[in-house]
């Protein structure tokens, strides 16, 4: 629920997972369910995070939620429509528009420099070259980058390229921004300084964000926490 | 869209060089090979129409031969013949050429002024010989019609006997020579000179002939057989069907006997069909060559089925970024085609530079094919179309989770 304008408005949740199975190998004796029903509601501007051990589920369900993926069973709903019955072509729309993906790997195009992976997406909503690369420009110099734009992944340091990779996540200013384990290559010093950059999106951006971590410190700092233990979704 | 993907494309096989070269290497080795190979034949075909109608491009070749054995005589042409073609078709005749055969073409006569002796072919021809030959008389003239018709010991020499018996073509003019065919000795006055030219196709070089009129070769050498002739046509005018006009007027005024055939061939149906033959050989080799390009196509698809394999987790990652698989799809099959692409100019430039020089090491001015250029260029970005494709679809079609979970 929304006040605006003095008014109250219904808005649904960015993302609103309903009774969310997944299952690998269905229907093969090696079928092995790794999410037993997540429910999971997140509104905007909130910036959530998801812990759990190890090999609890925590990316499964992140690729759920990023439309990499779908579920076994259960319905996804992304502010307020359902995904279950898109057809791949409309889940690439949706990537492309309303979800930034911030990878542990950073996943930059090889010896392609920044500005040009910053543009991508945009390249891909069919944005004019001149808006593109002025776009990527203003984003590098959000993550601080400004200096080595026209570096190639393979000259910059892990914290570099998850800054440029977090630029390119803002490029087509999405409804959410999707972080699996952003830290998780990089120094607690250095973590830290990416985890500002996530804060600032919220605070000034109100951004959308879901974290993956297995830092308890940086979990402590967003507006909720949620944690997963064996494919389930339990109190803390 | 186009444009980005182009732009893609080549931002791609940049970054890749090494990878891209190697792409490439085979569409450049298919295709310079096919280029060098059509080049060469090209040009080899260019000269030899040039050759062929340096000697004459409206020539009508007329004469008789025996397919089977000795047994049949070749009828024998005579200047009552000549004159009837002159009277029927005068008006589209330039010239018409007669030879007989003296010393049977390839025997030669020893020719003996004071001491030096050289050897030539001595041939009785007609004055018309000279020009329905393209040979140009450089001192004196061609035999005056009472000269010839009477068969005075009279002589045209080369310029290069003239040079070599008398020091000079000046001096040679009203020298007397004696020449000697089987022990038949006979003295001609040397009345003109005409300017040699080792036109020999593939480089034989043509002898330095003693020319007499017809009938001085008959009255003195015994042997004064005409057995064909060479009809200049017009220039404009059709010299095939002058040939077959010729053929059905000459067939009504000799015997031939069975076995015997009478051709007339105008030099336009020879060149066309050496110049085809020549263009078969050509393509028959260039096809193997081509064989030589289906191996780099083959080559293309393995290293982009390689390359697309290596390239899973960015497919992924394009894909996380919101690509759609038309997009994956047109990205890696251009990639392929402008790898192709270049990889046929830069074949088409080594093909080309390879022909010009083989060309020009056996002796031929070089000539490219252009529609051999095109074609290949055409083919190759066919080929990268072609074996890019089914990498890039199974691209295309990843699962994105899957394309990013790869290792
Ligand atoms: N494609 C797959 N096929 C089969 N099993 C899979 C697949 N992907 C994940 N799993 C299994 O699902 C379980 C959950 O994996 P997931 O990656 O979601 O864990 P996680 O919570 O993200 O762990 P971590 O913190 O180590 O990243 C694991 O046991 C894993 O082996
Ligand atoms: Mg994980």
């Amino acid at each position: 629920m929304q006040i605006i304008n003095g008014k109250t408005q219904f808005e649904p949740p960015v993302i609103h997972a309903e009774n969310i199975v997944k299952t690998y190998y269905p229907g093969t004796e090696n079928e092995l369910e790794i999410l037993h029903g997540i429910n999971l509601e997140i509104q905007r501007g909130e910036f959530v995070s998801i812990v759990g051990q190890s090999g609890s589920g925590k990316s499964t369900l992140m690729n759920i939620l990023g439309l990499l993926d779908r579920p076994t069973k259960g319905s996804y709903f992304m502010n307020g429509e359902n995904m279950n019955a898109a057809p791949d072509k409309a889940l690439a729309h949706i990537r492309n528009k309303s979800i930034g993906f911030v990878f542990q790997n950073y996943n930059l195009i090889a010896r392609t420099n920044g500005i040009s992976n910053v543009e991508l997406p945009m390249l891909y909503a069919g944005m004019s070259p001149r808006a593109r690369k002025e776009r990527a420009i203003q984003l590098l110099e959000m993550v601080g980058m400004q200096e080595r734009m026209d570096h190639t992944p393979d000259e910059l340091s892990g914290g570099q390229k998850q800054r440029v990779a977090i630029a390119r996540a803002m490029a087509n200013d999405p409804d959410v921004i999707l972080a699996d384990e952003p830290t998780g290559a990089l120094d607690s010093k250095t973590g830290h300084l990416v985890m500002d950059i996530f804060h600032r999106l919220h605070e000034e951006e109100h951004k959308t964000i879901i974290l993956i971590t297995h830092s308890n410190e940086l979990a402590a700092e967003t507006n909720r926490i949620i944690h997963i233990k064996d494919g389930e979704i339990v109190p803390a | 869209m186009i444009l980005e993907n182009l732009k893609l494309a080549i931002a791609s096989i940049k970054a890749n060089k090494m990878r891209s070269f190697l792409t490439m290497l085979g569409i450049i080795i298919g295709i310079s090979s096919v280029i060098a190979i059509m080049t060469v034949g090209n040009s080899l075909t260019k000269a030899e129409q040039e050759s062929m109608s340096s000697m004459g491009a409206n020539n009508i070749m007329v004469g008789v031969y025996s397919a089977s054995d000795d047994s049949v005589t070749l009828p024998t042409f005579s200047e009552e013949n000549m004159q009837s073609i002159v009277k029927a078709y005068g008006n589209r005749i330039k010239a018409i050429g007669m030879e007989s055969q003296v010393g049977s073409g390839t025997s030669r006569s020893q020719v003996s002024s004071d001491s030096k002796t050289t050897s030539v072919t001595v041939d009785g021809v007609n004055p018309g010989y000279f020009k329905a030959n393209n040979i140009s008389i450089i001192k004196g003239s061609t035999f005056s019609s009472s000269t010839y018709e009477s068969g005075s010991n009279v002589a045209i020499v080369s310029d290069v006997f003239a040079e070599a018996i008398f020091g000079s073509v000046e001096d040679a003019m009203g020298e007397s020579v004696e020449i000697n065919v089987d022990n038949n000795y006979t003295n001609y006055t040397i009345v003109g000179a005409y300017k040699f030219e080792n036109t020999g196709t593939l480089g034989t070089k043509k002898s330095t002939t003693f020319f007499i009129p017809i009938k001085a070769a008959e009255n003195q050498l015994h042997n004064s057989d005409i057995y064909g002739f060479t009809v200049v046509a017009k220039d404009g005018s059709d010299s095939a069907a002058l040939a077959k006009d010729i053929k059905t007027l000459i067939k009504k005024q000799i015997k031939i006997e069975e076995g015997v055939t009478l051709y007339a061939d105008s030099m336009q149906s020879y060149i066309e069909e050496a110049s085809k033959m020549l263009g078969t050989i050509t393509i028959a080799i260039a096809m193997i060559a081509g064989i030589a390009l289906l191996v780099g196509g083959i080559g293309v698809m393995n290293i982009m089925t390689v390359s697309i394999t290596e390239r899973t987790r960015e497919i992924g990652t394009r894909k996380a970024l919101g690509a759609e698989n038309y997009q994956i799809l047109l990205q890696f099959v251009t990639e392929a085609i402008i790898l192709c692409l270049f990889g046929g100019i830069i074949g088409v430039i080594i093909g080309v530079s390879l022909g010009l020089v083989a060309a020009s090491a056996i002796g031929y001015a070089g000539s490219i094919s252009i529609a051999s250029v095109l074609g290949s260029v055409g083919f190759s970005m066919a080929v990268g179309l072609f074996f890019g494709y089914a990498p890039a679809r199974k691209a295309a079609k990843m699962n994105p989770i899957d394309a990013l979970r790869y290792e």
